[in-house]
């Protein structure tokens, strides 16, 4: 097992570089220069030209080759994207273009939002995709599969940020249940531990934070949560159905057993498998869709910073959001390869 | 003395939208206590779906048992509830499987299969059954039982994982063994040594073997009693050397002589029967073998021939003509 | 052992089945599910709608301008402040939605059609290929042209650095000569050193010639370079490089690469088309390619490759026609996908550039105004979406279990 992890590691490494490669390049690519968007387009040649030396936008991409020809080996190297992976290294991700502040600070708030607020859909959307596709699966072509699987396809059909917008009609403006939006009423004060504020107002035992935090995020969360909800409970009943069919399940029965333990203890692990590997891909999905969740729901997060920062051409937000983002989307799927191996003896014997 | 199963008119039906299938057509015979019965066909005859239809495990829909009774031991399994059935499926009945990959459950270990069925029919802690399954494993001939019962089917030889399902169906003792093929897919060297297997286990246990197969090879050296299938019925059934030496029904001929043999000619050409066997959506009404049937007549296209018995229950066949065709031999 | 008598025995079949085809069979399972026949008809609907009023019913989405109209809630009966009939009513700038979700069909369909075929033709091709090569050894031409490929590829990076366009051309050499000798088993140590050596050669003595501090730098590539062509490179290494670079586009969530390529080519329809098809491929590669895998294990690959059959005609006769199940219930659902993020990408403002009218762009503009209770301008675009999308879903669930042929009795 131990050299199935490591052998996994190994092999994210080159996926995590490839990242970064790309992040880098992109944001190369789009047109527009920083340091005149942040000096307006009044300002001398000078200033830019200062202003570009200081961000090192003047130093080539990848390689000086002019350096080369000159013999600087030193210099070869200096260029926009080495320096870029020294700072990476050194967890330094530079200062936003725009407003001079940190990004990994900035980073240190947003982020704990967009992973609450995407974990916390991922649970409701397993808590009940996977029971709702498991009764499908065992009461196929009755009336309950029928109901439960266009409900799926419904909510697979929904866009997010409609679905947030009726929401917010419904419950904040003509129910008046819930906040229409933000993470936390004003006024309302949890201290940041973790600044996951649902678990942080329980560490310190504020129930008045908990129950406000819990109210602002039900609701994108359930929006958020609607699309991997459906994803899931197709994949878990088309699963469930495939084992079913299997030999083995006809051995268990032959064996005596009854229906519920067929089901819940030899279909139930064979047929997780898959779902395993779609909640891993759908974790990507969540944290995608959290640009429009946030943007309806103004929930201060990554997506919307990141968004923002592609358009403001603001390149170190959109270095570091993007990073942090596809880093946690490959975390999410090698733990997923792993409970892969944990649940099939087949992979880890390999 | 009673027998320890006794099948009446079994008859057993699969709805599909393209009509009704039937796979067993009115199937009757009994087997004793400590039998070796072999149930002999080719594909598509019936012989497991009605082997199923005695465990009750025919998929339900499309399949249903429509018609019949089958007694063991004193009673006919087809009232039972389901509760009812659970507990005999594996403890007085148990059945076995073809394909021994895809048979056992890939991700537990096969100790825990084991165990698993003897905890459910036996009040034994988790450690006793463990040990049992360990004696069952050593029984069925697999070396080094106790650390095997830790590992997992794909880590099994084809054999050897055919050998541990045949110890998790022996496992409470049950008093019918039903092998539905259980040599078919595994090549002939291991195939030898199950049949060795099995008739050890047969001599120091004593269960009654319903084995199913299409090769009339292995069934020669193992069964007491044979009943040919053929469209869903039964066609010709008897004891061993009656079915061999004594062959009555053109079917079973065919079959027989279509089997090369060491003693004949090498030139000699191998007969096989003509033709395809029936569609079982649209069985004709007289006898289901008389369009490939040499000996065919009117009455055979007209009615269906019963099995009758023609030599006590040592012998019987399900043909018209059978006293000319052996007459004319 | 008795012999029986054979006379000519004419073998009458008493019942034939009549003989169906997979695409009939198909066909009727899919005509006769419900949810199947409600996706087709919403699908036909959508279809037909859009593309009726496109052509016939004229929409000047720049001349369409009513402040007057501003926000009115739907009417369908023409009354003193709203003198037209409006169903959905109007949005903020007076234009009736009614008319503009009706257009914006025609955007939805379109975006949809293209992104997927781009989706479809780079990813199914990819898939295609690297799963062919995956199982099946390259022939003797196209190793020498892989090889050949590699060689330049690498050869460039060193090229480029030196300012030396010919270093590649002689890198691609090397690759070809390397080709030859991929099946070599003996010697394999000292391949890799001959190779190495030589590669480094052609980068030291070619960089010599630019500068000192280039030919060290050509020197260790080249020689990185001689050593990795010296490897039996088969098959099966290409599909995993491939491969690895469609993992590094899947490792970024879907909608933020999409941004993303459409911040790089600028605001319109069919830049979106573009982001929205680019950011598709590799789910399109992973999937012909793993329905490639599985058919190439067939023993009839291998029985046309035994003939001699070759590589093209064996993935277009045989592997195509089988792998097309999979293919085309992902393309159904793959154009759900599409409209459903063309309609992300407009609300935020990226995609249709106003006033083109579509779905998404319409709910990004109105929904400012929800709370002050203009709740059709959000409610009605929002429906189209999900109606033409769920329309798609629908028809790509029932092709899924009607061309299951796992199914099939």
């Amino acid at each position: 097992m131990s050299r199935y992890i490591i052998r996994r590691i190994f092999s994210v490494i080159p996926t995590l570089i490839g990242v970064t490669f790309v992040i880098f390049m992109f944001q190369r690519l789009i047109p527009g220069d920083p340091a005149v968007a942040m000096l307006g387009e009044h300002a001398t040649e000078e200033s830019v030209e200062r202003l570009r030396e200081q961000f090192g936008l003047n130093r080539p991409l990848f390689l000086d080759r002019e350096a080369l020809a000159k013999g600087d080996i030193a210099g070869f190297f200096d260029s926009q994207y080495i320096r870029y992976m020294n700072r990476l290294v050194h967890l330094d991700m530079g200062e936003s273009i725009h407003r001079r502040i940190p990004v990994l600070e900035t980073l240190k708030i947003r982020f704990p939002a967009t992973i609450e607020l995407a974990f916390f859909a991922m649970f409701i959307a397993i808590i009940i995709g996977i029971p709702t596709g498991i009764i499908s699966a065992a009461n196929r072509n009755t009336p309950i599969d029928s109901i439960s699987m266009i409900g799926s396809l419904v909510g697979v059909s929904m866009p997010i940020f409609w679905l947030g917008l009726m929401e917010i009609m419904l419950f904040a403006v003509m129910l008046q249940w819930l906040p229409a939006g933000g993470r936390i009423s004003v006024g309302i004060e949890i201290e940041s531990i973790t600044n996951l504020y649902l678990v942080d107002s329980v560490l310190t035992a504020n129930w008045v934070g908990f129950k406000d935090a819990s109210e602002h995020i039900i609701l994108p969360a359930i929006a958020l949560a609607t699309i991997p909800m459906g994803i899931i409970a197709r994949m878990t009943r088309s699963s469930m159905l495939d084992v079913l069919q299997e030999d083995y399940i006809r051995t268990a029965k032959a064996k005596g057993l009854g229906r519920s333990l067929v089901l819940f203890r030899h279909a139930l692990k064979n047929a997780s498998l898959p779902v395993v590997t779609i909640v891993g891909l759908q974790m990507g999905t969540l944290l995608a869709g959290a640009v429009l969740t946030e943007t309806i729901f103004s929930w201060p997060g990554i997506g919307r910073w990141v968004y923002d920062g592609i358009l403001g051409r603001d390149y170190p937000i959109v270095q570091g959001g993007t990073l942090v983002i596809a880093f946690v989307f490959i975390g999410v799927n090698f733990f997923v390869d792993i409970m892969y191996a944990f649940l099939d003896p087949r992979i880890r014997y390999n | 003395m009673t027998p320890l199963l006794e099948i009446k008119n079994l008859k057993t039906r699969f709805f599909t939208s393209e009509g009704v299938v039937k796979a067993v057509n009115n199937v009757s015979y009994s087997m004793e206590s400590g039998e070796i019965l072999g149930v002999v066909g080719e594909s598509g005859c019936g012989k497991s779906v009605h082997a199923l239809s005695i465990m009750q495990l025919v998929q339900d829909p499309p399949g249903k048992i429509t018609n019949g009774e089958v007694w063991l031991d004193g009673q006919d399994l087809l009232t039972l509830s389901e509760k009812e059935m659970k507990k005999v499926r594996g403890f007085d009945v148990a059945m076995i499987f073809q394909d021994p990959m895809t048979s056992l459950n890939p991700v537990f270990t096969v100790g825990f299969q084991i165990v698993e069925a003897l905890r459910l029919h036996n009040d034994m802690t988790k450690k006793e059954a463990r040990e049992r399954a360990g004696e069952l494993l050593a029984l069925v001939g697999i070396p080094g039982a106790e650390e095997r019962l830790d590992d997992y089917p794909h880590q099994f030889s084809g054999g050897m994982r055919q050998r541990a399902m045949i110890a998790m169906g022996l496992s409470c003792e049950p008093k019918l063994l039903i092998a539905d093929e259980p040599t078919t897919a595994l090549d002939v060297t291991i195939q030898a040594q199950i049949v060795d297997l099995v008739k050890r286990l047969q001599a120091e246990l004593g269960m009654a073997i319903m084995w199913i197969t299409h090769d009339l090879g292995v069934i020669a050296e193992m069964a007491d009693r044979i009943n040919v299938m053929y469209a869903g019925a039964i066609i010709e059934s008897g004891n061993v050397r009656n079915i061999y030496k004594k062959t009555r029904h053109p079917y079973t001929m065919g079959l027989l002589g279509s089997l090369p043999r060491l003693d004949e000619d090498p030139g000699a050409e191998l007969l096989s029967v003509p033709g395809l066997p029936p569609d079982l959506l649209a069985l004709p009404k007289g006898c289901a073998f008389a369009a490939r049937c040499g000996y065919r007549t009117e009455k055979c296209l007209e009615e269906k021939p019963p099995l009758e018995e023609i030599d006590g229950r040592e012998h019987a066949v399900a043909c018209w003509h059978w006293e000319e065709i052996a007459g004319s031999k | 052992m008795a012999e029986i008598t054979t006379e000519e025995i004419t073998v009458t079949d008493f019942a034939v089945r009549e003989h169906r085809s997979l695409w009939v069979d198909a066909w009727r399972r899919l005509a006769s599910s419900n949810t199947a026949r409600l996706g087709m008809f919403i699908v036909a609907f959508f279809i037909l709608s859009t593309t009726f009023s496109h052509f016939f019913w004229e929409y000047e989405p720049k001349k369409d301008l009513n402040y007057s109209l501003k926000l009115k809630p739907p009417t369908l009966i023409p009354n003193e402040e709203v003198p037209s009939v409006h169903p959905f009513g109007t949005d903020k700038l007076g234009r009736d939605i009614f008319r503009r979700v009706v257009h914006g069909g025609w955007n939805s369909l379109r975006v949809g059609i293209v992104a997927v075929s781009i989706s479809l033709f780079f990813g199914g091709l990819t898939g295609l290929f690297t799963g062919f090569y995956e199982n099946i050894d390259t022939t003797h031409i196209e190793r020498l042209v892989l090889f050949g490929l590699t060689g330049l590829v690498l050869g460039s990076l060193s090229a480029w650095v030196a300012a030396q366009p010919i270093q590649a051309i002689f890198f691609a050499i090397l690759g070809v000569i390397a080709a030859y000798f991929k099946n070599f088993q003996k010697g394999k140590a000292l391949r890799m050193v001959v190779f190495t050596i030589a590669g480094a050669l052609i980068g030291a003595i070619l960089g010599a010639f630019v500068s000192g501090a280039a030919a060290l730098i050509s020197l260790i590539w080249g020689a990185i370079t001689g050593a990795l062509l010296s490897r039996p490179l088969d098959g099966k290494f290409f599909s995993n490089v491939m491969m690895r670079l469609m993992d590094i586009i899947l490792s970024f969530p879907g909608y933020l690469l999409a941004i993303a390529i459409v911040a790089f080519l600028g605001p319109g329809l069919e830049k979106g088309m573009i982001a929205i098809g680019v950011v598709g491929i590799p789910v399109y590669a992973r999937l012909t390619r793993s329905a490639v895998l599985s058919v190439s294990q067939k023993e009839y690959i291998l029985a046309a490759q035994s003939v001699g059959e070759g590589h093209g005609r064996i993935i277009f006769r045989h592997i195509t026609p089988n792998i097309l199940s999979p293919i085309i219930v992902q393309t159904t659902m793959g154009l759900a996908g599409a409209i459903l993020s063309a309609a992300a990408l407009g609300f935020l403002g990226l995609g249709a550039i106003p006033p083109e009218p579509e779905w998404g762009a319409m709910l990004g503009d109105s929904y400012r105004y929800l709370t002050s209770g203009a709740w059709w301008a959000v409610l009605f675009p929002g429906l189209a979406i999900m109606f033409s999308v769920l329309g798609f879903n629908l028809l790509g669930d029932g092709l899924r279990d009607a061309l299951d042929p796992k199914l099939r009795t």
